[in-house]
């Protein structure tokens, strides 16, 4: 034991409790942080009106829950040995929520402003949305053939457009408008 | 009895027509597709094919749906057998004496024997959704807010109890889903709730972003991460399919076994295939004469865990179609494909729509006959679907699921919700934390707080009317000794964790 807490000296002089499980841990604050930011957010809700709940009870209720449960669980990670912290990968989950998010923004166009300057982004339509986003997710595997790929994509983008747009009659923009 | 007969034969003659059973073939070939195919789960695929529910008649598309559903539980066996890679969470069980029966050469009778225990219990449970769907249809009818306030935390214990894992993170998750809900408008004053000022939170969040992040994007995202798997798949052209008499003879009571623990674990809110199998499993190795043949070839092991999947599968309707109460996720979708039909579940349906309640139920007994044709002489098509490689397969669903979420509201936003919820998904993960019992949660939320809001209305603010009432002081009670079971060997092995230290 003390041999261990030597080894790590994460723990130490100024916390007196060393991180013992990490997981649990980080995982019961990150709970915690979330349950606070919802008691911000619905801060301007109205509470209970005699015995009727307002809109703002069943979200305080639940949230103060979330804190109960989540300190409980951040406590254990201090006082019972746990797993590591996993690592985490940046490159693959990156490049899916980009490629998502593409497809997100291009499908329809999109406008927002960054910083009060007005930016647009314009309908690319089902067909090059799709298509972009295979080739972004194709980016976030390991191992990357681009003929292949190139040809998957394609194909998969016309299997969308027969299924979607001419078998199921959904209402797509195919092309894109500028 | 004679009513009952009536209304399967009312049910088998909507079921039985042609177009009707075209989509139940459609429905039984996607989930055996789904199946078969690691890294794509029920959840997602009933979410991405929402949309394409749209143009069809209710019927027909809620048929289709169900097959999905079933006919994953049959395809994910054949993978487990023949590659030793899960297609579901409902078949890792059958890896474990399935593949080896398969290294032994005996991967024929391992199949069939997963199709005929499947068969049998999709019968049974057919028969048995379709002789609880009165009775309890009218035990619903006496049902007030306090009970279905009751029930539903019945239904949120017994996910936490039967979840993998510690049962406190669990409950975290439980209630995350449960503040995640109530995000949107009021339902009483139309106040806009915790939506931070975006318009396009007003509606809340929706179930399909939520389910299509965390069950599709998430797994993706956590596979691109592990190393080449080895799929040694058992080349050669598979032999001998028909089982031999020893072998129907061993797996006759584990199938009928399978069955009842799958039925009763399929109604009960909160449980459903994944718990089911590994419960038969279980069971089967404890029940066994000589457990040790268990994870090396033990066909008990495979007839069990297939029969009880199948079963749970279809059990879980009854709970959605009698009480309009979804007990898992994939039941939470069936919803949100009714609701787009113009159909509210619960005990009106049968009444209301008979054509309906009773169509889907035939329609099960069809699609579990389709799926023994499809399954046995075509798993040479569907091993060879297996060899498609993961850097293909993955950008599509990717694509597939952007394209199914927008299409269900034409809304961009929708989209990037699930992208937020992929990555919450892939934090839980990585944080050991379940993401099944958050999304039950999320769903059940919004039923929960209104009835808790009407309970507390009509009982003028006296929260004792969740015990007095006698249905529903029974639910919290069985919640209750549920909770405290489950968190009891929890405390007292923190206490020998902390003996073993103390001892060093």
């Amino acid at each position: 034991m003390a041999e261990d807490a030597q080894s790590r000296p994460t723990g130490g002089g100024i916390f007196p409790l060393r991180i013992r499980g990490p997981r649990e841990f980080y995982g019961g604050l990150a709970l915690v942080a979330v349950a606070l930011f919802a008691l911000w957010a619905a801060s301007d809700l109205a509470g209970m009106r005699g015995f009727s709940f307002g809109p703002g009870t069943t979200p305080r209720l639940f949230a103060g829950l979330l804190i109960v449960v989540g300190a409980g669980i951040a406590i254990s990670g201090l006082l019972v040995d746990g797993p590591p912290l996993e690592s985490y990968a940046l490159r693959g989950p990156a490049l899916v929520v980009c490629a998502i998010v593409v497809f997100a923004v291009t499908i329809r166009g999109f406008r927002f402003s960054f910083f009060g300057l007005p930016v647009r982004i314009p309908e690319l339509g089902l067909i090059v949305a799709t298509f972009l986003a295979y080739m972004i997710s194709v980016l976030a595997a390991r191992e990357i053939r681009w003929v292949e790929s190139l040809i998957a994509g394609a194909v998969m983008t016309a299997f969308c457009v027969v299924l979607f747009r001419y078998l199921l009659q959904l209402p797509f923009p195919l092309w894109p408008a500028f | 009895m004679s009513d009952l007969l009536s209304n399967l034969w009312l049910g088998f003659s909507i079921a039985g027509h042609p177009i009707n059973l075209g989509f139940c073939l459609l429905g039984a070939l996607v989930g055996t597709l789904v199946g078969v195919l690691p890294g794509v789960g029920t959840v997602a695929t009933i979410a991405m094919l929402l949309p394409i529910t749209f143009g069809l008649d209710p019927v027909g598309a809620l048929i289709m749906l169900a097959g999905i559903y079933y006919g994953a539980q049959y395809g994910g066996s054949t993978t487990s057998i023949l590659v030793n890679i899960p297609g579901e969470a409902t078949s890792v069980v059958t890896c474990l004496d399935g593949h080896e029966m398969a290294k032994q050469g005996r991967a024929g009778a391992a199949l069939a024997i997963a199709a005929i225990g499947s068969f049998f219990a999709g019968c049974v449970a057919t028969v048995l959704v379709a002789a609880l769907g009165q009775p309890l249809t009218r035990v619903a009818l006496e049902f007030g807010p306090a009970e279905y306030f009751a029930l539903m935390l019945l239904g949120l214990i017994f996910a936490v109890v039967l979840a993998k894992g510690s049962v406190v993170k669990s409950i975290a998750m439980v209630v995350t889903g449960l503040l995640l809900s109530t995000v949107g408008s009021d339902l009483d004053t139309g106040a806009g709730r915790m939506t931070l000022g975006l318009p396009e939170l007003l509606d809340g969040i929706g179930f399909t972003n939520v389910a299509m992040g965390l069950f599709g994007f998430a797994e993706i995202i956590r596979n691109l991460e592990a190393t080449g798997s080895n799929r040694e798949i058992i080349e050669g052209k598979i032999k001998g399919l028909m089982p031999t008499r020893q072998d129907l003879k061993d797996s006759s009571w584990p199938i009928a076994r399978g069955t009842v623990l799958g039925s009763i674990l399929g109604i009960l809110p909160g449980g459903g295939a994944v718990v089911a199998s590994f419960a038969s499993y279980t069971m089967e190795k404890r029940l066994a004469k000589d457990p040790k043949r268990f994870g090396r070839g033990a066909i008990e092991g495979v007839a069990g865990p297939e029969s009880a999947n199948n079963a749970a599968a279809q059990t879980s309707f009854i709970p959605l179609l009698t009480l309009g109460i979804p007990p898992n996720a994939v039941m939470a979708l069936m919803v949100g494909a009714m609701t787009i039909h113009g159909i509210v579940p619960g005990p009106q349906v049968m009444t209301k729509q008979p054509d309906l309640f009773w169509g889907m139920i035939a329609s099960m007994w069809f699609g579990n006959l389709m799926l023994i044709i499809i399954n046995l002489p075509m798993v040479g098509i569907w091993v060879r679907l297996l060899r498609v490689p993961y850097r293909i397969l993955f950008p599509s669903i990717i694509v597939f699921c952007c394209i199914g979420i927008y299409s269900i509201d034409n809304s961009p936003s929708d989209v990037m919700i699930a992208a937020i919820f992929g990555v919450l998904g892939y934090w839980l993960v990585k944080h050991d934390f379940e993401p099944a019992p958050l999304v039950l949660a999320f769903v059940l939320g919004p039923l929960m707080e209104d009835n808790l809001r009407r309970a507390m209305l009509i009982a003028r603010g006296d929260t004792s009317i969740f015990i007095t009432r006698p249905i529903s002081g029974v639910l919290i009670f069985i919640s209750v000794a549920m909770l405290v079971l489950a968190l009891l060997p929890m405390i007292r092995k923190r206490r020998d964790e902390v003996f073993v230290e103390s001892e060093n």
